[in-house]
């Protein structure tokens, strides 16, 4: 009886921790994929690189009191306009390097990692 | 010219001199350009015969001496953003409106308008039919537009051709004729790409090049584009890429002008024959280069603004080979 008892106890356990899932690179995710958020401000974006685990979606805010876009070098992703406070979020499935610019202002440059 | 002690600039009858003459035709560029400098705001410089001659402008925009007779006279407004609301100036409308008042105050009417764009500031519907019911109340016969990146959002610049473009080619680029003047509008706001300035594109220098193959090289030239086409700062993009395709196309005439916005502050160059000028905005100002983190909205105190705003002024006087281009502030 103890015996069983050690052992359901085990197994509760360990289904436990596999229900807690952890990404390789040590980010807590829960169920749903992880955002991670990029500021646009003074005419820039900030983080300028990030590197992220694929399945992460990637959102940016304009804090800058002019607008601003995101668009993929190679025009695979493109938000519209954006106005002070709005914000654009992207979901990359895919590894991969993806440059971009805001096409307004193209001098302003930002790159996603995706591992 | 003179200044008298306490810093004010009076008018001690009209200077005459001719500084540089390289090309031997008359023309005098840089003595032009020192005369603006001296004059700024509110003065006005004008060849007569070759030779340079400076006139006041009195406060409510008329001559305070001898008028030169011009032939042709517009104006250029630039960078509305109409829409914009936020710290720098929350009420756009009212300083365009101060713009349409101050042209309308001037004692002959312009022949027609020009906006080196930034009409809109979010290329939204509503905002461009501001911008036009206010157009309404200049007294100028007709207006003539190229689009500044801010009308050409969400929609490849579908709706500003639309608006403002409905005869022209490729994104909105044409030619027209004034008086012998030959103007341009340019479009260098399409199509940019990562990491670049302006750009005009293959398509459209092409069309350039044909445009002015069949004119004489003493047809007066007047190309108005949004961003600058001359390196006013890369680093803030103020620049166009391929601009000096299209300047070389320009280079058999004796006198061209280039008008452009999106700076937000006069600034002018000179190089052979071109002369190259920006416009204020009536919107708001933005810093000169390199003297803030970004080239954003610039806040002044609110009784500053109307000062850094403003319109500029065109005289063409027949048979002369430079344009008199004046910046007046809305105050």
């Amino acid at each position: 009886m103890k015996r069983n008892l050690h052992i359901v106890l085990a197994i509760l356990f360990a289904l436990q921790i596999a229900g807690q899932a952890q990404n390789k690179s040590g980010v807590t995710q829960d169920a749903k994929a992880a955002s991670v958020e990029v500021k646009i401000d003074n005419f820039s974006f900030t983080p300028a690189t990030i590197t992220v685990p694929a399945g992460t979606t990637v959102r940016w805010t304009n804090r800058d009191d002019i607008p601003h876009t995101v668009v993929s070098d190679d025009q695979k992703f493109e938000s519209k306009a954006l106005d002070t406070d709005d914000q654009y979020s992207y979901t990359f499935t895919k590894p991969g390097t993806y440059p971009y610019f805001c096409s307004i202002h193209p001098k302003m440059t930002g790159k996603v990692v995706v591992q | 010219m003179s200044e008298s002690d306490t810093g004010e600039r009076s008018l001690v009858g009209a200077k005459e001199e001719i500084i540089h003459d390289h090309n031997h035709d008359g023309i005098d560029r840089r003595g032009f350009l020192k005369c603006m400098a001296w004059a700024g705001a509110g003065a006005f410089c004008v060849m007569h015969g070759g030779v340079l001659h400076s006139y006041a402008l009195n406060g409510l925009g008329g001559f305070g001496g001898h008028k030169p007779k011009g032939e042709l006279s517009f104006v250029q407004i630039s960078d509305s953003h109409m829409g914009f609301n936020k710290a720098a100036n929350p009420d756009v409308s009212a300083t365009l409106q101060a713009a349409i008042d101050k042209i309308n105050a001037q004692p002959e009417t312009p022949a027609f308008l020009l906006h080196t764009g930034d009409i809109s500031h979010l290329s939204k519907p509503s905002e461009f039919d501001t911008v036009d019911q206010m157009l309404k109340s200049a007294k100028v016969k007709e207006t003539f537009f190229v689009p500044g990146e801010h009308d050409v959002l969400n929609d490849e610049g579908k709706q500003y051709r639309e608006r403002y473009a409905k005869d022209t080619q490729g994104a909105g680029w044409y030619s027209f004729d004034k008086n012998g003047v030959h103007f341009i509008g340019l479009v260098n706001v399409m199509n940019l790409k990562a990491g670049g300035l302006g750009s005009l594109g293959s398509e459209q220098l092409e069309w350039l090049e044909k445009d002015v193959k069949r004119l004489s090289k003493s047809t007066p030239i007047v190309v108005f584009a949004h961003i600058p086409l001359w390196s006013v700062y890369p680093d803030w993009g103020w620049g166009t890429d391929d601009s000096a395709q299209a300047l070389g196309y320009l280079k058999k005439f004796g006198s061209v002008s280039v008008l452009n916005g999106h700076i937000h502050q006069t600034m002018q160059k000179v190089e052979g024959n071109v002369t190259f000028h920006t416009a204020m905005s009536t919107a708001f100002p933005q810093p000169k280069p390199g003297t803030a983190p970004s080239p954003g909205p610039m806040k002044v105190p609110a009784e500053q603004l109307r000062a850094v705003l403003g319109i500029t002024d065109v005289n063409y006087v027949q048979g002369k080979h430079t344009l008199a281009v004046t910046d007046e502030t809305l105050s």
